[in-house]
């Protein structure tokens, strides 16, 4: 049996269910929802010894035989991609079990929730450039919906705000998507591939890629697209805001802006300094942005930007140590920051309050939350031996190696900064003295800690994943099918035949 | 691939022996000075994670590994301050995390710029030339990180609010005796070992050095907290440490590292006395203290031993590492240039000036009266030493003050210090030459003027002392110590200085704060929250991006 599909039909099969269910039957929103997460999470990591055993999967769905039907590729980015969204989404929904109590409706919140991640693992999943956009869709459309959960007047103007500027990225997108059809009659995105080598350099390529550039670049909240984005995450309940900034700007975002750049439209030397200069610009501007920030979701909000920027530079400086650097920075951050959404929520679930002035002290009341939130921050920050030092050690060596020696210095500069707002963050949330008012508040229910505690683990433990040995199962594949650029078309061909 | 990730020579066991040892001691004295606090399994966990991550880092060959345990250690030295109980502990927790992390982020830096340079990063394969630009940011990038730590000018920031603010074993522990050894010693790899120095990098790290022994000793004989000020000669000792290393031959390189063996023996005897002051007085505030030596006989001899012994007092250790420096200095007179004179003059100056300082500093608290506020405090009243394990160590660390001194050659030097140089050391001239007690006693007499100037200046109308009163009833007859100094303050171009330091304008966290935040509320001010500028600003950065594919 394929596990293909199934990435995509269990998230939508138990999204049809819990809404269908859901309100009748108590208890089977969370448990469906946990299941399907997890037994997602495990296949994904079996798709990785898959490809370790018999290469490159693809799957013709309706029998149709690629070009003409549509396919789903599992090669070595696309199922670390899976590992990364399905495991870490897997400890947000663990989370969310009591967490969303206080919300009235849970299973309007899973279902959508589920038809979310549907959407990120179709993207990753597919191979067809049309379906792509349908999944790119069904994802940024629930999350619309999700950013307004709470239908207070912040969430909906938020929401409203999200929706105006996605909907523009989809527009620009779609419209890049109908232009490459017209100029190579092909959809498959590894038939695409091949005719616009065949074809050669064009004008209408550079200007879909300056469409892609700022549909994708939008919906990744790369500088200047990012204004919805320091709203969005902020308003959303804290286990979305993990997901958001965690897991879908990067999946539709950053996922997407690679395999089209790279496998697709090949990575041409315009595209990569630009890519070099966003990602600069959002590196910097994120963190001056973050370090100013009263209100703790929105500090993390802005610091997502900071560290997008660190990926999409990473990725410009298109080397295979940048890009072994780019991707572990994305699965480091996709967890670390998921991570300090989950321990802001966890402060929100038992003070009811994101102002950091107004917190103080909570370590005293809330150990388990103060601990993994500053494992958190210091692995964002690029402490050793955490994850995040390994990452960004990576990407300073590679743009050394490189020769972009200003680049590494300012990238040096914006992680002291990064330094520096976390520890405002970890001062004035957890140190210090505990006001009167938070003198009898409790720490989180356990679901909530485990959850918090299994991220914080990962951190600490992920620099093992460089380990040679450990490295070549995870992410020497992803960086291989990367880095192949425009043989992904052969690749896939390949193991058509 | 041949990975030796861990060397043992010479240099790195002699650090790591004395980093055991003092690991020891403030073990040993937190069982008295912690006592009744809250969460002191997490503190003495910290500590020995302390320990570890500094043997790490002195016996690590691997540049990365050696970075992981150093990046640790800044974490933990974060942590351990956190224990502190004053107001500001966490703000100073923050500063020193920054700077010292923001230096390791740099020193990252020097690392890939290594790794480009020689395609290594094992310390026993590398031998880098100072001749391209590259190679001097790589040196430079890892120096600031030795800096940073030891708390060598203008990095040294940290080291007097975390003096003031932390637990004084762990100002103890860790400004004073550990991060001084480990920066030392990680300049003395690096200039050593790893770059083949040249002059104008040497002469860089003369002046440096120099500048930071004035510029701290100076700042220290104003302050009014008593390990404030010592926290700013913390500081000023770096310089002598930075000096030696950057003369650049084996008697000054071992005068360096003989001297950071000292200091960090003498600075954690100090902090550790002035800990016992203030588990006492319950204060450190320099006003409220006095007459401590009737109370503490064995803290305040240990004191003023290592008081001597830092000032550069024959016998004691610091003269004979200062009396090396100083002929390493003189020693690169040999390269050609006038300028040693300049660093002599700074190191004998601040020699001075340190004496100075701590004559103010001991009159403070251990002669003079007693203060009303401090005899009024609720546990001030029990005129008893502190226990044992708080006296142990200064004693031992006291003692090894004049060991060190008095058998310098034939203990520490030919023990610990000359095997770790590659080098053979000679000396010149006679070891207790005339010239340096002529030297030292000018020290002292400059000392002392500055001293008279001090108490000479003001004068002060009282009624008749006939003998026999009660002195505590006579509040003008108490001469604390604190103003002796005051004066200096007023003249010239020192006045603008003092006040620009004591506004932080030297700071370098405070001034890149002020100027990050600069940027900061320039792009708060444009997010403005209205849809419409967004969706200007896409349509903007797709124009830009427009004309420059398409152009």
């Amino acid at each position: 049996m394929n596990i293909i599909p199934l990435f995509v039909v269990i998230p939508l099969g138990s999204a049809f269910l819990i809404s269908l269910l859901g309100k009748r039957i108590k208890g089977l929103p969370d448990s469906l929802a946990n299941l399907g997460t997890l037994l997602m999470a495990g296949l994904s990591i079996y798709s990785i010894f898959l490809i370790k055993e018999v290469g490159v999967q693809v799957y013709k769905v309706g029998g149709w035989t690629p070009p003409i039907g549509i396919s789903m590729v599992l090669d070595g980015l696309s199922s670390f991609m899976l590992v990364t969204v399905n495991l870490t989404a897997f400890l947000i929904t663990l989370f969310s079990i009591s967490y969303m109590k206080k919300y009235t409706a849970k299973w309007k919140f899973y279902t959508l929730f589920m038809l979310m991640l549907g959407g990120m693992n179709g993207v990753i999943i597919t191979g067809d450039m049309f379906n792509l956009f349908v999944f790119l869709e069904i994802a940024a459309i629930a999350s619309y919906a999700l950013v307004a959960f709470g239908i207070e007047h912040e969430e909906l103007e938020a929401s409203f705000k999200y929706m105006v500027m996605g909907g523009v990225a989809s527009l620009f997108i779609l419209l890049g998507i109908a232009l490459l059809y017209s100029l190579t009659s092909t959809l498959n995105m590894a038939d695409m591939g091949r005719v616009l080598t065949a074809q050669g350099p064009s004008k209408l390529v550079l200007f879909v890629s300056v469409l892609f550039l700022v549909g994708f670049g939008l919906k990744a909240a790369i500088m200047p697209f990012h204004a919805w984005l320091p709203d969005a995450h902020p308003s959303a309940p804290a286990p979305i805001s993990a997901m958001l900034s965690g897991l879908l700007i990067k999946v539709l975002g950053i996922y997407a802006l690679m395999r089209i750049f790279f496998n697709v439209l090949g990575a041409q030397p315009a595209i990569l300094d630009i890519l070099l200069v966003l990602g600069t610009i959002s590196m910097v501007a994120g963190a001056l942005l973050a370090i100013g920030q009263e209100d703790i979701k929105r500090m993390l909000a802005y610091s997502s930007i900071s560290q997008i920027g660190y990926i999409v530079l990473a990725m410009g400086i298109w080397t295979p140590l940048a890009i072994l650097g780019a991707l572990f920075h994305l699965f480091n951050h996709a967890i670390f920051k998921s991570l300090l959404f989950l321990n802001s929520g966890a402060i929100e679930y038992s003070t009811g309050t994101r102002d950091l002035r107004e917190m103080g002290g909570l370590n005293a009341r809330m150990p388990l939350t103060g601990t993994t939130s500053l494992i958190g921050s210091m692995s964002i920050s690029g402490i050793p031996p955490l994850s995040g030092f390994w990452s960004k050690l990576i990407i300073i060596f590679a743009a050394i190696q490189s020769g972009h020696f200003v680049l590494a210095l300012i990238a040096i500069l914006v992680s002291v900064i990064t330094l520096a707002y976390y520890l405002k963050l970890q001062r004035y949330a957890f140190f210090g003295n505990l006001q009167d008012k938070w003198k009898h508040i409790l720490e989180v229910p356990f679901t909530m800690k485990l959850s918090m505690v299994i991220l914080a683990l990962i951190c600490i433990m992920a620099g093992a994943l460089l380990l040679p040995g450990v490295r070549e199962i995870f992410l020497k594949p992803a960086q291989d099918a990367l880095y192949a650029g425009k043989d992904y078309a052969a690749t896939v061909f390949e193991s058509i035949r | 691939m041949d990975l030796e990730f861990f060397r043992f020579d010479n240099l790195s066991n002699f650090v790591g022996i004395f980093i055991v040892f003092f690991s020891l001691l403030i073990i040993i004295y937190s069982f008295g000075f912690m006592r009744k606090r809250k969460g002191l399994a997490g503190y003495y966990l910290y500590i020995i994670l302390t320990l570890i991550a500094s043997l790490g880092v002195v016996f690590s060959n691997n540049l990365i590994l050696l970075m992981v345990f150093w990046g640790f250690l800044a974490f933990l030295l974060y942590l351990l301050i956190g224990f502190g109980q004053k107001k500001n502990t966490h703000y100073t927790a923050k500063k020193a995390f920054i700077i010292i992390g923001g230096s390791d982020a740099l020193m990252l830096l020097g690392l890939a710029l290594i790794w480009r340079l020689a395609g290594t990063l094992q310390m026993d394969k590398l031998s880098i030339a100072l001749n391209t630009k590259p190679a001097i940011w790589a040196y430079l990038c890892l120096a600031i990180g030795a800096f940073a730590k030891a708390g060598a000018m203008p990095l040294h920031t940290w080291v007097p609010d975390t003096a003031e603010d932390a637990p004084t074993p762990v100002t103890a522990y860790l400004p004073a005796s550990l991060d001084k050894l480990l920066g030392i010693y990680f300049l003395a790899r690096i200039s050593m070992n790893v770059f083949q120095m040249n002059n104008a990098m040497n002469t860089f790290l003369m002046a440096l050095g120099s500048f930071t022994i004035v510029a701290a000793v100076m700042m220290a004989l104003i302050q009014h907290d008593l390990k404030r000020l010592l926290g700013y000669h913390a500081v000023s000792q770096v310089g002598y440490m930075v000096l030696g290393i950057g003369t650049g031959n084996p008697i000054g390189i071992a005068g360096g590292l003989f001297h950071m063996l000292n200091n960090a023996i003498y600075k954690s005897c100090l902090f550790l006395g002035g800990g016992a002051v203030e588990k006492k007085a319950g204060t450190t505030d320099l006003k409220k203290l006095g007459g401590f030596a009737k109370i503490m006989p064995i803290t305040f001899v240990t004191f003023l031993i290592a008081s001597f012994a830092i000032s550069g007092v024959p016998p004691f250790n610091g003269f004979a590492s200062k009396w090396m420096v100083y002929q390493g200095v003189i020693e690169t007179a040999k390269n050609g240039g006038h300028l040693w004179i300049i660093w002599l003059v700074a190191a004998l100056f601040g020699s001075a000036l340190t004496l100075a300082s701590f004559m103010k500093l001991v009159h403070t608290v251990f002669l003079g009266q007693p203060s009303k506020a401090h005899s009024q405090e609720p546990g001030a009243r029990s005129p008893k030493e502190t226990g044992p394990t708080m006296w142990i160590p200064t004693v031992i660390l006291a003692a090894l003050c004049i060991i060190f001194g008095v058998f310098a050659y034939r203990v520490p030097l030919r023990m610990f210090i000359l095997p770790s140089l590659n080098q053979a050391v000679t000396f010149s001239g006679t070891w207790f030459s005339s010239l340096a007690g002529i030297l030292l006693l000018a020290g002292i007499a400059i000392g002392f003027i500055i001293y008279l100037l001090g108490s000479a200046v003001k004068t002060r109308e009282a009624q008749i002392f006939v003998g026999g009163e009660i002195l505590s009833d006579v509040p003008q007859m108490r001469v604390s110590g604190v103003e002796f100094y005051n004066t200096i303050k007023e003249i010239g171009i020192l006045k603008i200085i003092y006040r620009l330091a004591e506004k932080k304008a030297f700071d370098i966290y405070e001034l890149l704060k002020k100027f990050c935040f600069i940027f900061t509320r320039i792009l708060r001010f444009i997010h403005t929250g209205i849809l419409t500028t967004y969706l200007i600003w896409i349509l903007l950065g797709m124009i830009i991006l427009f004309f420059v594919l398409m152009r």
